[in-house]
């Protein structure tokens, strides 16, 4: 009796760990379901790959998206043009990097991954990616053809290229100082040109309106305004030599004017917590007169505004100027992300064939903007999306690029600017307002991965913001400035601004 | 007994009763502003119009979260993996924490001891991976509930419990000759209700709510619980994963679905309480075996 | 001779209760296995606090160092200040939020209408369900000082308003009220189902010798649950040196730096982009020692001035 209780108890336990990990061992076993409906899709079309024969089921690890890469409509188109079945794997939204480093210390197989590019330094500098030069060689004309040869340098350590750089949409900017303009017409005032003048509207709207006129985020301190004041970009070429804006002289007339703005109330106190949505929260709602937009935040931001003041109307200010009456715009071209095949994968040369593939002229134009008369119609030689097919089977398209099309993509790519007019007209004015000034790019752009740089740029990064938020909402005295900078150096500046330099005087012989 | 009460208990009622008032407004609030904000044009939420009524009416983001085939994976997971990770945690953690709770057990204190040390200490987040993978555990339900199925926070609370039981129930069970399995079986478990009802709860809140287990070891779309659903769909419209990346700028989740998104995802678990809450009924139990 | 003798008694009396109480032995075997393999069997990742680990190396090729983790943890300029904000917000976190929910179970505990009580149980625990960042939103737009509730208040009474979340003086106090109310309804349920262990003959003697409401509680509930708060707080002394990084990490910004960088929010922030998994393991292992220390002296002193303890 004794007994046989105790061993039903144990038995109980034995089948219930049993029968859950077999559930488990179940589930994943039905999940292929997509790649295996894939599978047989691809085999349907055997015409789309070019050799015709079976082609091995490729794994690519993507960034996060909020989407089933395998059950997304671009996978499947993917897979038809290429003949390639694909297997996807996403990293998480958060704690990426740990999760990237455990899959792969670990010899996870994958045959793509698409990595951000302290993602990519990281791996590449501890031998995990192969090396492809000769791969690119031998099966990538397509690669060849769609990467320009300014974009190979930041794929490049010690000479050999670790993966194939994937550019953004271009040169363009991003974020603009908006104003009420209905405020500003009924005030009587003009666009502010420079920091001086801005100082005297911001006065004048919150003298008249009673509240705090220009609001901000803690993500977005940057632009615009420290533009104005000379601090352009992160790194800045002065005289020849490679200064990090930590180390500009004019860092200080920044900080002190932009605390001048808070202790007189015309700066959101609030600064410091807001978050992109709160910021939008407080100019639509009446709370904020001026803010700096994203454009592509636009269409939401007007749309909230007119909810509350159906009569109000955005101004956007143009660029201000700086004291020697000159608008400068600081854009940053370097390589979002890069596409490596890790050395575990048994497939790399399919992988490579694979990206060719991808980007093969049409291919890529089909899953950039899909086809014409469907997703796209072409109007005085620019791109609209027809809605809502375009993002019924686009959304998610850039997600899965591997590399693009960099003499075209960029062109291709405003198709997703027209999905909204007023998204568009917002992009439109900032390009066009930018056009006007002297656009600078952030001479780092095109550098390579750099141990020291890659070490120290994030940590260094959040220190420098830090401070900065501290100095413009005051809780520290930009006296100290000085001591701070030290203490920058000290956790990394000296060696991130030195073995930025050496690159950079290196890339002048 | 008495139907009097004296002025200060009087005094005591209305302060105690007001105080919850107050106390449940507090918490209840922020709900109803998420509801109010779920149901409301998305201007009007950006605006920051909304709060405690809807403006702007609109069901369509409910019926957008319901027919995401995302979601509903995620939901039947979350659901699976509460009932078996509970059912599967309250078992273990009950029969270990019995003997824990018996003076005679020998050693009981070093036991005790080694439980104790793993609240503490733990060899991180690398070797665990390690092992998971070995065991063949990567992307499988087991990972997200069989580490997790022994807590000795938990056990720590039941053995406190068995602890308090009266030790003459034993005794005469002994002495007809009734076996500690049969002890703990018969006797000791029906009396525990109230702390199986609060364990079960523990369990099956922590299941519920657990989204890092599932973000280190689940990458297949089939199996992420929806906590993690939900913290993707936050994190990936935050300010932080959105910089630099204009693409995912421009597919950001409209902060009324994000609201839906949250209560449809916190609903189900709020339901488990009030079905528990019976068995917290003060006494009954110990009052009926004496009875 | 007298240690073997002594041991071999002490193995004969553990065979004796083995063949009495085997079941009861047999019943540990499903815990004690799950604890070994999934928590001890990757202990051994601990060493790499003495360690210069990397990751792709593994654990056999990266080379020992000693303590020059813990070195550096130590003679960080910053260390002192951060571990004083750690143990400042953690004492005040234990003194005001401990009890807390203790006086909360017995309130509830009066409550005589049931529904009512039930109702607001259930209502109280809501939070619980809600991520850091959403609690944080709520505090800003109720603190905040564009239009915030408390602050219209404040100014209503004439008073000069506050940016509770910018200000060095108040901070901490908004960290403390939002984990409270976050938690404290939570945490009331392990000190409601303690109540029904209470045996309700006690009252009835209380009541017939006349015992009022606040007399019972006294002398019957409050003892009656007194073991089960023992045990929380001499586990919640374990989590001393986490003062609650999560909701730090969400709730802070640089300007109150000064009063609530704790050490996991430093370690997280000197971190950054760099994954250096020795010194964060090195981080833990100090704050474990201390944990288990103080878990230990807890217990020891439980047993002794309280006749009662964990173990």
């Amino acid at each position: 009796m004794r007994k046989n209780s105790v061993l039903a108890l144990i038995a109980a336990f034995t089948l219930t760990l049993a029968a859950c990990s077999g559930g488990g061992n179940n589930a994943p076993s039905s999940s292929p379901s997509p790649s295996a409906s894939a599978n047989s899709e691809a085999s349907a079309t055997p015409d789309a790959g070019n050799d015709g024969g079976e082609k091995p089921e490729l794994t690519m690890l993507m960034q996060y998206g909020l989407f089933d890469p395998n059950q997304d409509p671009v996978s499947k188109f993917i897979t038809e043009a290429t003949g390639y079945p694909i297997k996807y794997e996403m990293l998480p939204a958060e704690n990426a990097d740990e999760k990237l480093n455990l899959m792969v210390a670990n010899k996870q197989n994958f045959d793509l991954m698409k990595l951000g590019a302290a993602q990519f330094y990281k791996l590449a500098t501890e031998g995990a990616l192969e090396p492809l030069d000769e791969l690119i060689e031998q099966l990538g004309p397509n690669i060849k053809a769609a990467i320009k040869d300014d974009s190979w340098g930041s794929a490049m350590i010690d000479g050999k290229i670790y993966a194939i750089p994937e550019t953004g949409s271009g040169i363009s900017v991003g974020e603009e100082l908006v104003v009420r303009q209905d405020w500003m017409d009924e005030l009587g005032l003009q666009h502010p040109t420079n920091p001086d003048e801005l100082y005297e509207v911001l006065k004048a709207i919150k003298e008249a309106k009673n509240i705090v006129p220009l609001t901000g985020t803690k993500d977005s301190i940057y632009g615009d305004i420290a533009t104005a004041f000379g601090v352009v970009n992160e790194w800045n070429d002065i005289d020849g030599k490679l200064v990090h804006k930590a180390e500009l002289p004019e860092m200080k007339q920044f900080l002190a004017y932009m605390n001048k703005l808070y202790s007189e109330g015309l700066l959101d106190s609030e600064m410091p917590i807001n978050t992109s949505a709160k910021a939008i929260e407080k100019f639509s709602s009446g709370n904020a007169a001026m803010y700096k937009l994203a454009w592509w935040s636009a269409s939401s931001a007007e749309a909230a505004l007119k909810q509350n003041f159906p009569e109000a109307k955005i101004g956007i200010i143009p660029y201000l100027k700086s004291s020697n009456g000159e608008a400068k715009v600081g854009v940053n071209l370097a390589t979002t992300w890069f596409i490596a095949v890790p050395k575990v994968s048994k497939l790399k040369e399919d992988a490579i064939k694979l990206i060719d593939a991808k980007l093969e002229k049409d291919t890529f134009k089909g899953l950039a903007i899909g086809q014409e008369g469907v997703h796209h119609e072409l109007k005085d030689g620019k791109y609209y999306p027809i809605l809502p097919k375009f993002n019924d089977d686009l959304t998610n398209a850039s997600v899965f690029m591997t590399g693009v099309d960099e003499h075209n993509y960029p062109t291709y790519w405003q198709a997703r600017v027209r999905k909204d007019p007023v998204l568009q007209s917002y992009y439109e004015a900032f390009q066009a307002n930018a056009a006007n000034t002297t656009i600078v790019v952030d001479p780092m752009s095109t550098a390579p991965p750099i141990d020291a740089v890659s070490r120290n740029k994030q940590k260094l990064t959040k220190l420098l913001d830090d401070q900065v938020l501290m100095y413009i909402a005051g809780s520290e005295s930009i006296d100290n400035y000085d001591t701070f900078l030290a203490k920058w150096k000290a956790e990394g500046g000296e060696e991130y601004v030195k073995a930025a330099n050496d690159w950079y005087q290196s890339t002048k012989q | 007994m008495s139907l009097k009460q004296t002025f200060s208990e009087k005094l005591f009622n209305v302060f105690n009763y007001t105080f919850f008032i107050l106390l449940g407004f507090s918490t209840l609030l922020p709900f109803i502003n998420l509801i109010a904000k779920s149901l409301s044009s998305e201007s009007a939420v950006i605006s920051g119009k909304v709060n405690l009524l809807p403006v702007g009416f609109q069901m369509g983001t409910y019926r957008y979260v319901l027919e995401n085939d995302m979601f509903l994976n995620a939901l039947k997971t979350s659901v699976l993996l509460a009932i078996v990770g509970t059912a599967v945690g309250l078992f273990v953690t009950t029969i270990t924490a019995y003997p824990l709770s018996r003076v005679q057990l020998r050693g009981r204190k070093w036991l005790l001891l080694m439980f104790i040390f793993t609240m503490l200490f733990s060899g991180g987040l690398i070797p665990t991976y390690l092992l998971m993978q070995e065991l063949g555990l990567i992307n499988k339900l087991p990972v997200l509930f069989l580490p997790a199925a022994i807590n000795v926070f938990n056990m720590l609370i039941i053995k406190n419990y068995f602890e308090g039981l009266p030790d003459g129930l034993e005794e005469s069970a002994k002495i007809d000759g009734a076996s500690n399995v049969r002890i703990l079986f018969s006797i000791i478990l029906p009396l525990s209700l109230p702390v199986l009802a609060t364990i079960a709860l523990f369990f099956a809140v922590a299941f519920w709510n657990d989204y890092f287990t599932a973000m280190i070891y689940i990458t297949d779309q089939d199996l992420k619980p929806l906590q993690l659903f939900l913290k993707e769909l936050l994190v990936s419209s935050s300010g932080e994963f959105l910089k630099d990346n204009v693409d995912a700028a421009l597919n950001t989740t409209p902060q009324s679905i994000q609201a839906a998104s949250i209560l449809l995802a916190t609903l189900p678990i709020l339901f488990v309480y009030p079905f528990l809450q019976k068995y917290f009924v003060k006494g009954v139990l110990l009052g009926s075996v004496k009875g | 001779m007298k240690s073997a003798s002594a041991k071999r008694g002490y193995f004969a009396k553990l065979a004796t209760d083995l063949k009495r109480d085997w079941d009861l032995y047999a019943l540990l075997i499903p815990g004690v296995s799950l604890l070994l393999l999934f928590k001890y069997a990757p202990m051994y990742g601990i060493t790499i606090a003495f360690k210069d680990f990397n990751i792709f190396d593994g654990y056999a090729a990266s080379p020992w160092v000693g303590w020059k983790h813990f070195a550096k943890l130590f003679s960080s300029p910053d260390f002192l200040h951060v571990f004083e904000n750690t143990v400042i917000i953690s004492f005040l976190k234990i003194g005001i939020l401990f009890p807390l929910p203790i006086v909360i179970a017995l309130m509830l505990n009066e409550l005589r209408l049931m529904l009512f009580k039930r109702v607001v149980q259930t209502v109280i625990y809501l939070p619980h369900f809600l991520s850091w960042v959403i609690v944080s939103g709520l505090f800003i737009d109720l603190l905040s000082s564009n239009g915030g509730l408390v602050n219209k208040a404040l100014t209503a009474l004439g008073m000069e308003p506050i940016s509770f979340f910018l200000d060095n003086s108040v901070f901490r106090g908004v960290l403390i009220t939002s984990a409270g109310w976050k938690e404290t309804g939570w945490s009331t349920i392990v000190y409601l189902a303690a109540f029904a262990t209470i045996d309700p003959g006690l009252y009835e003697a209380a009541k017939i010798d006349g015992a009022g409401r606040m007399r019972q509680l006294w002398h019957i509930t409050l003892p009656g649950i007194a073991p089960i708060i023992l045990l929380m707080f001499i586990l919640r002394l374990g989590s001393i040196l986490e003062a609650g990084t999560e909701q730090i990490l969400v709730m802070y910004n640089p300007t109150v730096y000064k009063v609530s960088d704790v050490i996991g929010t430093y370690v997280y922030r000197m971190g950054i982009g760099n994954q250096d998994y020795s010194f964060t393991t090195a981080v833990g292992v100090f704050e474990s020692v201390i944990a288990f220390t103080l878990v230990i002296a807890g217990n020891a002193l439980s047993r002794k001035y309280l006749q009662r303890g964990i173990w």
